[in-house]
């Protein structure tokens, strides 16, 4: 090979890297995340040296947490409006929001590291084909969108998978 | 006179193990039993828990005593009020709390009989306020009174008097100074190194509520005409609705408005130079006091002149709460005992409020909305404001903070937030809204009015 020959494998071999290092950082975060929640907790106003206010005042401050009993697939008023389709089979909808969170994590870790990295991709475009079909029946047309640039850079991410590298396994 | 219901002589098992542990407490002290020394004038702070006495049990006095209720270090040991029912009530309702008090209906029988007392809450119609107070503290008591200090100006000034002949502490009523929210938007928001409002140009404030009826009376309980009118009063609705009679209370400047206006005077750390205000009986027509009113107050303050204008409405809630809203020219303060209604606006051209927010002095609860050119109704109109809150939390009772001042103070751990003088500057500003209401004229207020 030449110089010129390697030098587009070696832009392809990165640009998959990038791309499977974004989505796989975009899965597990947004799987993460459906963990999480705000809480109030109560602490001391402080003064400007750090000690108690002389009133003995109180403050409300929210304050984020992750539990494994915070766990949401979706937002409260975008399932209401879910359950409402009659095109949506409800019987698939508990278990695809049972799955939901827990599958975009184990996506997005195997993505970082590179293991399986073209069925993870296959997984990943599904579950946003599947959000798509319910944001179009609710006619939710900017998070289609928005799930459309995801789905466009997983097709990508697909067309370069075979310059696959800095991975566990190759496929 | 005295209607005692239990036998203040007797000596049943709650009462036996208080002087028992007073007894202790002394001792430990190297003293003698503290309580036997109630009366005297000594500067001696009490012992950690002392018995007070309540005063007037209506629907103000239960307030306060459900707050004291959540105070573990004071006793009640003493109750007082004119009307059977309401006092046989309040004991009934102590007894069920294990809580044995001796039941009174004249004071002066009481101060005679309990030697115990450190101080008295005070919680009678207005025109009481002032012969009770001051012959509490002519014994040696300290004394925590309801506002009006008085219906009268005259009322209020003796009752300063006393305190100061007494060397007693008079502690009144206006719970705001003690509400945590209160004292951190005024100490470190609006005054103090932040002055986040800016210049304050301008207050809007007002207590507005709902037509409603006279309160009423069971038949079974209605007191007889000859004891009503040793206490003062015509017949029984005069008794219950002693609020909206000329010789008994003040009108709702003074039930409401006091609270208001003593903080518009708080925050700006200033008094009224000039009072316009109309007001009329304009609903109820078995009423001697007005039944509305609307006040302008002009203020003179180290950073210029305030106008405040205050409305209170008997007749119509028109759904917008109590509240004090004071106007700068960074933005704006809208304070409320109710939590909901208080928020703050910041002005966009405003100076920044980010170190209140690192600070946790204010939470943002909305952000301002882009504006839509075609919703515009006025070309001139100012954008919607960014919003914020308080995260100042209160977690007691709305008066408890207030009351726990004043047994602090006792105790000499703390000062009062609101000393006897210092209310009754407030509540000439009040006066002096209620004269400009009657005589129809602009009231001229001058530095020398509230030298007290």
């Amino acid at each position: 090979m030449t110089d010129h020959d390697t030098s587009p494998d070696a832009g392809a071999t990165y640009a998959f890297l990038i791309l499977r290092l974004w989505l796989g950082t975009r899965a597990l975060l947004t799987g993460i995340e459906k963990f999480a929640d705000m809480r109030t907790t109560t602490i001391p106003l402080l003064d400007a040296d750090g000690k108690p206010d002389a009133s003995g005042a109180m403050v409300e401050v929210q304050e984020k947490f992750y539990a494994f009993s915070n766990y949401h697939a979706v937002p409260d008023s975008l399932a209401d409006s879910l359950a409402r389709e009659p095109l949506l089979p409800g019987f698939l909808l508990s278990p695809f929001y049972a799955v939901l969170g827990w599958a975009l994590i184990a996506v997005g870790l195997t993505l970082l590291v590179g293991f399986f990295s073209r069925i993870s991709l296959l997984i990943m475009g599904a579950l946003y084909v599947a959000l798509t079909a319910g944001l179009i029946l609710i006619k939710q047309d900017g998070g289609v969108s928005w799930l459309a640039i995801h789905i466009g850079l997983v097709a990508m991410a697909l067309a370069l998978s075979k310059h696959n590298r800095f991975s566990v396994t190759r496929s | 006179m005295s209607s005692d219901s239990s036998d203040p002589s007797g000596l049943d098992r709650r009462r036996f193990l208080q002087l028992v542990s007073a007894a202790g407490l002394g001792l430990m002290a190297g003293g003698g039993l503290w309580g036997a020394e109630a009366g005297s004038t000594s500067a001696k702070p009490p012992s950690e828990t002392f018995d007070i006495a309540i005063v007037g049990l209506g629907a103000q006095g239960r307030i306060l005593l459900d707050a004291i209720q959540k105070i573990p270090t004071v006793r009640v040991v003493a109750i007082c009020d004119i009307w059977e029912y309401s006092a046989t009530y309040v004991q009934r309702l102590l007894k069920k709390s294990d809580i044995m008090v001796n039941v009174y209906e004249d004071h002066r029988t009481m101060l005679e009989k309990e030697k115990t007392l450190t101080a008295v809450i005070v919680a009678t119609p207005d025109f009481w306020h002032a012969p009770v107070t001051n012959d509490c503290l002519s014994a040696g008591l300290h004394v925590y009174c309801e506002k009006m200090m008085s219906n009268t100006l005259e009322g209020a000034r003796s009752m300063v008097a006393a305190m100061r002949k007494s060397g007693k502490l008079l502690q009144i009523g206006h719970q705001r100074r003690s509400n945590p929210r209160y004292v951190v938007a005024r100490n470190r928001i609006v005054r103090g190194d932040a002055k986040a409002l800016g210049r304050i140009t301008a207050i809007n404030g007002q207590w507005n509520r709902a037509a409603g009826t006279d309160f009423g009376w069971p038949a079974k309980a209605t007191m007889k005409p000859d004891h009503l009118a040793k206490y003062g009063f015509k017949d029984m609705h005069q008794f219950r609705n002693w609020r909206w009679f000329k010789a008994l209370g003040g009108g709702p400047l003074s039930d409401l408005g006091a609270h208001q206006i003593d903080i518009f005077n708080w925050f700006l750390d200033a008094y009224p130079t000039r009072v316009l205000a109309s007001g009329g009986t304009d609903y109820y027509q078995n009423h001697e006091w007005f039944d509305n009113a609307m006040v302008i107050y002009e203020y003179q303050t180290a950073e210029g002149p305030v106008r405040a204008f205050y409305q209170v409405q008997t007749t119509t809630s028109a759904g917008g709460g109590y509240y004090e809203q004071f106007m700068g020219i960074d933005g704006s303060l809208k304070m409320s005992e109710n939590p909901k209604i208080t928020a703050l606006y910041h002005e966009a051209a405003g100076k920044s409020w980010d170190q209140l927010l690192k600070s946790n002095l204010l939470v943002a609860t909305k952000v301002a909305p882009a504006p839509a050119d075609a919703a515009k109704v006025d070309a001139r109109e100012t954008a919607a404001l960014a919003s914020y809150q308080i995260p100042v939390v209160l977690t007691k009772a709305i008066h408890q903070p207030h009351l726990e001042n004043f047994f602090n103070s006792i105790r000499g751990k703390a000062t009062l937030n609101c000393p006897a003088d210092e209310a009754l500057r407030s509540e000439i500003a009040v006066f002096k809204a209620i004269e400009a209401v009657e005589t129809k004229m602009p009231v001229t207020c001058k530095p020398e009015d509230f030298i007290v």
